[in-house]
């Protein structure tokens, strides 16, 4: 770290994360909206997009089986040509046809399978990235590599980068927000060397009341007239030991902090329960783990969180090595249900301009079968999504192979995508740097492009 | 996909076969050089890697260090195709992905059409600010912070009354160069607290005060510190400061196979307690961090301290992956050990020059190289805290990873026999190597039956599950799981790690103990790259003469090396650090890096003095603290001054003491204090902190790098995988949280109301909950608030207000 001695840098370190003082509030510049302002300092784009949701399918799904039609493999089943000798993480035997079905779909008749009619509905909103590609066959490094740019362990990831340079629209809430059943995770959402409060606060939404998902949101002994009551005493003793000891950022800051935490128990409870949507909205995402998650970024993004990670089921439930086809048709309804009524309900509101949906996992997998009836990672080519924040709807970008095995026509790079990413978001993926270490570093380290033709 | 490309290379030609002669390269090959290659390949770069400029006519035809790279019209003979075609493995490029078969097929009917190429003069595209080139190492050895240190007078002192250390004689010059004054002394009661929360970690109890505040020797200030210095509790505060830069940890980012966690670890920590609470001078201490296994006269105790080296963060590694997959994850871990050690000990950022020279610091790859060959000679291994003869527990360092890779290689194709080619009769070798290690090891069993122990949980494979289970199966021999109470410490041995790529469908890692190896610079950072051999050695910008190791991994003569020609910096880096914890601000802004980038000094002439001296106090960090806290200005007041403020924003001056938040350790420390709940008892296995019956210094509480609990990250507890500088100390409402409604809270403002339900009337409680938690009586204001709300609400409830309070969290 480095220590900052201005007033206004030290006021920032004292400021963050989840309720944190708003900046301007203490520097007594009074605007309208409290927010904490970021620290990029590159060019200001223009920017199509404010938030960022990502539905992130752990495991790596079969792109062959959802979105990159290969009816080739049919007529080589079980053979292995040269060209699929690719190195993946295990043995391989010969290609494996996908048994669904591709539909063309919507106006921009994008052939979409059969595991997936609602995405199909919504696939005139959907950019389809079928090049995708990224550097490692095994999940963590993947994961790390999708998240944050590197397989590294200290790096900060995406959402903790955007929250650094885009800053806090809500002083009440946490800008980078992870949702996933039980809560935990491996550390994908990290600040790294950034500072803490930009990393992302994990929510376990295998709950649904806000009081299990939020460690002590609640008190348990006192309601809300006692707590008050308890509250007025402490800041009683806090401002008179103000007044002895003299102004003081930390001191007044805290002051607040404890009024904003005061206010965010009942807030929270709003913001945070999805039992407050109407049943119709409900119905329509459905009610698993995955769909109470899709709602509730929906929600966030309404209340002002920067970024969402949406965790599709706990571990890596897409890691399909056996028995896909079955795995598939039992996991795929509800994932599609809940991402497809995401993308509506957004542009329902008129927010899906503003945000940008992203859907995909660390690889996919490959068209030659593992263990005679699965599929094993596939770094080199797969498919992923993105709804929204002007990315162009309809369109099926890039190509794999004639097997569906590696990119070949227009590769995307996950630092490519990254860089994509930042740009509706209104960043320059060059300019967005961190001094750490005697270094600048960017989330997309010495790499990256944007990717124009993915952009309306 | 071979069809395909010559598709797409046959509409290529057709669509261009009568274009004129440079309309193809400007639509399809120009950009590609320019977005692909320009980057390492220009002739505007200082050196152009290879030697290669792509972005010139001249250029492309003169080739690289390597020859010619096209041969215009000759596709075949054109090595820039095969190396875009990835043919051969040790040169592909762009090194970070391979190029689409459309464009490879570009490439080819560019260069079979002749290669016509129009540019002339060097490349416009890639002009820009010219390249970033870091400091030669002759202008390096000038700079600051490679300076011999050495002390300086005192400048004239404009109070000599207030002066009472040297130090003070330079804060107060720098004061008066702004014309500004220091404050007056803190109070007894603040001073007090001061002194405990800093050399200990937590605040005074109310006697503790009073036993200061009522002493009227003159020497009662100068008494306190020295009884506080030789408290065994003083080694828990530091040793976490220490903690910090070590990036202590117990686990990996991730726990799997092959980065299981350390289990051991918490002896490390103790070590440290340990060694502080001695004043092991801190070159020693640092020396048997890095190499206390190498050194004479270290005892067995003091290999514990090989745990900065023996529990750092490593990767995973996936056997089944390629040779440079696998590579790459230990390139990584040598890189771990690089950043922390550079960084955190000579705050200088070595690790940027992994891909490159550095571009601002006198640090060449070779350097970095030369520092990555040290860790490439250097395993980890578990060591026995009990005398074992040298030849056996060498054996044992060995053999234990390679069992441990063996079995994870065995579990992993018996679990999954589809994965890799050859499955069973692999499984059926490593099993038998397994046998073969086990008789050896057994061997030991009569006089170290505890290693064969430690070793047994490799071989013991559960039985074959039988067709018809029995009801009541019997008991079949359970793996035994290592405990952390086991006598074995987590640290490394010398030992020279290659990559076995031979088999392409399963890569093994060869361990050579007690040999070590040279790494050649990779290119770019790629291991699939290698340039020219990099011996082990110092960094060059700070050694005198040849500083090239010749023992073993080189870590001892590292070591040495450090305190000999680093050792200026060493102690500039050290010093300052602790000034930062003493002032909550150090003179170097920038505490891990003293390089081009970081901050210059506020005071360089007292850093330079302090430095000196502490070496010739022989690097006693109890000396330092005792110089530091018996200044005027360590006892200053930290009252804000709005002139003062006005004159030198942010205090780096220090006209006043910088007030504080407490960091977690001594935040918990001191609220399990006030309740009377702390426990006193020291060292031994980390223990989970959110346990209710967990009641020991936040010190001995779990670090974990893939969990990290979730009170130290609320509170700014720096990431465990990174040497930390200092912490950002955040305000946000979930700590507030944490304080308003949280069982632990809640437990202790119970506790602290029992403790005074004896109290005779409400007033009396009142004084005694402000005793045990504020350390003061209240004001008659005070009271007189704490009975109005009494009246009505618990005291339980009162309890938790003041354990809440800012003046419980803050030190001033």
């Amino acid at each position: 770290m480095k220590y900052d001695l201005s007033r206004r840098g030290m006021i920032q370190q004292l400021c963050g994360g989840l309720g944190a003082v708003g900046l301007s509030a203490l520097l007594g510049e009074g605007t309208a909206d409290a927010a904490t302002p970021g620290h990029y300092a590159g060019p200001q784009l223009p920017a199509k997009a404010k938030n960022v949701i990502f539905l992130f399918m752990a495991g790596g799904p079969s792109q062959l089986d959802m979105f990159d039609p290969k009816p080739i493999l049919a007529k080589y089943e079980g053979q292995r040509p040269n060209s699929v000798d690719l190195r993946t993480e295990r043995q391989t035997g010969g290609l494996l046809p996908s048994p669904f079905q591709f539909k063309k779909a919507g106006r921009s008749g994008i052939e979409v399978s059969e595991l997936l009619p609602q995405t199909a509905s919504v696939i005139d909103d959907v950019c389809v990235i079928r090049s995708m590609y990224t550097y490692n066959p095994t999940h963590v490094p993947a994961r790390s590599l999708i998240h944050s740019g590197t397989i590294l362990a200290n790096r900060p990831s995406f959402g903790a980068w955007v929250s650094y340079g885009l800053g806090s629209v809500n002083e009440n809430l946490p800008s980078f927000v992870v949702l996933t059943p039980g809560g935990g995770g491996e550390g994908m959402w990290r600040a790294g060397f950034l500072p803490a409060e930009h990393q992302g606060v994990p929510f376990n939404d295998a709950e649904i009341e806000p009081e299990k998902m939020i460690a002590n949101l609640r008190n348990q002994w006192l309601d809300a007239k006692e707590q008050r009551h308890q509250l007025d005493a402490l800041q009683a003793l806090n401002r008179n030991f103000s007044a002895q000891f003299g102004v003081d950022p930390y001191l007044e800051g805290r002051i607040k902090s404890m009024e904003a935490a005061y206010r965010m128990q009942s807030e929270a409870l709003q913001v945070y329960d999805i039992r407050k949507e109407p049943e119709a909205i409900r119905q329509e995402y459905g009610k698993t783990p995955f769909a109470n998650g899709c709602l509730m970024a929906r929600r966030l993004v309404e209340a002002g969180v920067r970024f969402i990670h949406v965790y599709y089921g706990q571990g890596q439930p897409w890691d399909d090595h056996k028995g896909i086809n079955k795995e598939l048709t039992a996991r795929c309804p509800d994932m599609d249900q809940a991402a497809a009524a995401l993308v509506r309900d957004l542009k329902r509101r008129g927010l899906l301009d503003s945000t940008l949906v992203v859907w995909g996992g660390e690889f996919g997998r490959t068209p030659v079968s593992e263990s005679g009836d699965g599929r094993d990672h596939n770094p080199y080519g797969y498919t992923m999504w993105v709804a929204g924040g002007g990315f162009k709807g309809g369109l099926a970008y890039g190509s794999t192979d004639e097997f569906g095995f590696k990119a070949a026509e227009n590769p995307v790079s996950i630092h490519d995508l990254h860089a994509t990413l930042l740009n509706q978001l209104g960043v320059d993926h060059t300019r967005l740097t961190y001094r750490y270490a005697g270094r600048d570093f960017r989330l997309t380290d010495v790499y990256g492009e944007v990717v124009k033709d993915l952009l309306v | 996909m071979g069809r395909c490309a010559l598709a797409v290379f046959l509409l290529g030609g057709l669509l261009f076969a009568q274009a004129p002669d440079t309309a193809f390269f400007e639509a399809r090959i120009r950009p590609v050089l320019v977005a692909k290659c320009y980057a390492c390949h220009a002739s505007t770069l200082a050196t152009p890697a290879s030697g290669l400029s792509l972005d010139t006519r001249a250029g492309v035809l003169k080739g690289g260090d390597g020859g010619t790279v096209i041969v215009p019209g000759k596709p075949a003979e054109s090595r820039l195709l095969s190396a875009i075609r990835y043919n051969d493995a040790d040169l592909q490029m762009p090194p970070n992905g391979k190029l689409s078969d459309s464009t490879i097929g570009d490439f080819e009917t560019w260069i079979a059409s002749g290669a016509p190429d129009p540019r002339t003069g060097p490349s416009t595209a890639a002009k820009g600010p010219a390249p970033l080139k870091g400091m030669s190492i002759a202008d390096g050895r000038k700079w600051w912070a490679f300076q011999p240190v050495h002390e300086w007078p005192a400048p004239a002192a404009a109070d000599p009354q207030w002066a009472k250390t040297k130090i003070d004689s330079f804060i107060l010059a720098k004061l008066a160069e702004k014309s500004l004054k220091p404050s007056p002394p803190a109070d007894a009661a603040v001073l007090v607290t001061r002194a405990y929360v800093d050399l200990l970690g937590y605040k005074p109890t109310y006697a503790e005060v009073q036993a200061f505040v009522k002493d009227s020797s003159p020497k009662a200030y100068e008494n306190l510190i020295e009884r506080l210095l030789a408290s065994p509790h003083y080694g828990e505060a530091w040793g976490r400061h220490w903690m910090d830069v070590a990036r202590y940890g117990e686990d990996n980012s991730t726990g799997e196979a092959t980065n299981t966690p350390y289990p051991y670890a918490w002896r490390y920590r103790d070590w440290i307690i340990e060694s502080l609470n001695r004043d092991v001078p801190f070159d020693r201490f640092v020396k048997l961090q890095l190499a206390a296994d190498l050194m004479p006269g270290a005892t067995r105790a003091d290999e514990r301290a090989l745990g900065y080296l023996g529990a750092a963060q490593v990767y995973h590694k996936d056997q089944r992956l390629s040779h440079d997959v696998v590579y790459g994850f230990l390139t990584d871990d040598w890189d771990e050990r690089i950043d922390a050690v550079s960084r955190g000990l000579l705050g200088m950022t070595v690790a940027c020059a992994r891909c490159h020279d550095h571009k601002f610091d006198p640090i060449p790859t070779k350097d970095y190289y030369g520092m990555a060959g040290m860790f490439a000679s250097t395993m980890r291994a578990e060591r026995p805290t009990f005398d074992v003869p040298p030849e056996i527990e060498q054996r044992f360092l060995w053999v234990q990873r390679r069992l441990q890779d063996l079995r994870y290689s065995a579990d992993l194709l018996t679990n999954e026999a589809s994965t890799v080619v050859g499955s069973e009769a692999r499984v059926v070798k490593w099993k038998a190597e397994i046998e073969s290690l086990r008789t050896e090891v057994e061997g030991w069993h009569d006089r170290y039956p505890q290693l064969v122990d430690h070793l047994e949980r490799f071989w013991t494979f559960p039985p074959p599950k039988p067709a018809n289970p029995p009801p009541a199966a019997a008991a079949a021999p359970r793996r035994r799981r290592a405990s952390p109470t086991d006598p074995f410490m987590n640290t490394v041995y010398d030992c020279a790690q290659y990559v076995d790529g031979t088999d392409k469908n399963y890569t093994m890692i060869v361990y050579k103990a007690g040999e070590a190896r040279d790494l050649p610079v990779m290119m770019h950072g790629n291991v699939a790259s290698p340039g020219e051999i990099a011996p082990r050695h110092f960094l060059t910008v700070l050694s005198n003469g040849d500083t090239t190791f010749h023992q073993g991994s080189g870590r001892r003569e590292f070591a040495d090396d450090l305190f000999t020609d680093g050792a200026p910096l060493a102690a500039r880096v050290i010093v300052n650090r602790v000034w930062g914890w003493h002032f909550g601000k150090p003179l170097v802004a920038t505490p891990s890096d003293f390089g081009v980038q970081g901050e210059k000094p506020t005071h360089p002439e007292l850093l330079d003095d302090l430095a000196a001296r502490f070496i010739a106090h022989g690097w006693s960090l109890k000396w330092l603290h005792r110089e530091i806290m018996l200044s005027a200005t360590y006892r200053q007041a930290s009252q804000p001054r709005p002139d003062a403020e006005a004159g030198n924003p942010g205090n780096t001056l220090l006209w006043r003491m910088n007030p504080r938040r407490l960091d977690i350790e001594a935040f918990r420390d001191t609220l399990l204090r006030s309740a009377g709940q702390l426990s006193e008892e020291m060292y031994g296995p980390s223990a989970d902190l959110d346990s209710p019956t967990d009641l020991r210094r936040t010190v001995y509480g779990k670090v974990s790098r893939s969990r990290l609990n979730n009170l130290l990250r609320q509170y700014d507890f720096p990431d465990p995988m990174q040497t930390s500088g200092g912490r950002d100390l955040t305000i946000t409402s979930l700590q507030q949280l944490f304080l308003m409604n949280s069982p632990f809270l809640h437990n202790l403002s119970g506790t602290l109301a029992k403790s005074v339900a004896g109290e005779s009337d409400v007033p009396a409680k009142v004084r005694a909950l402000y005793r045990k938690i504020l350390s003061r009586d209240p004001s008659a204001k005070e009271l007189e608030l704490a009975v109005a709300f009494l009246n009505g609400s618990s005291v339980d409830e009162y309890a938790q207000v003041l354990l809440s309070t800012n003046e419980e969290i803050f030190w001033q």
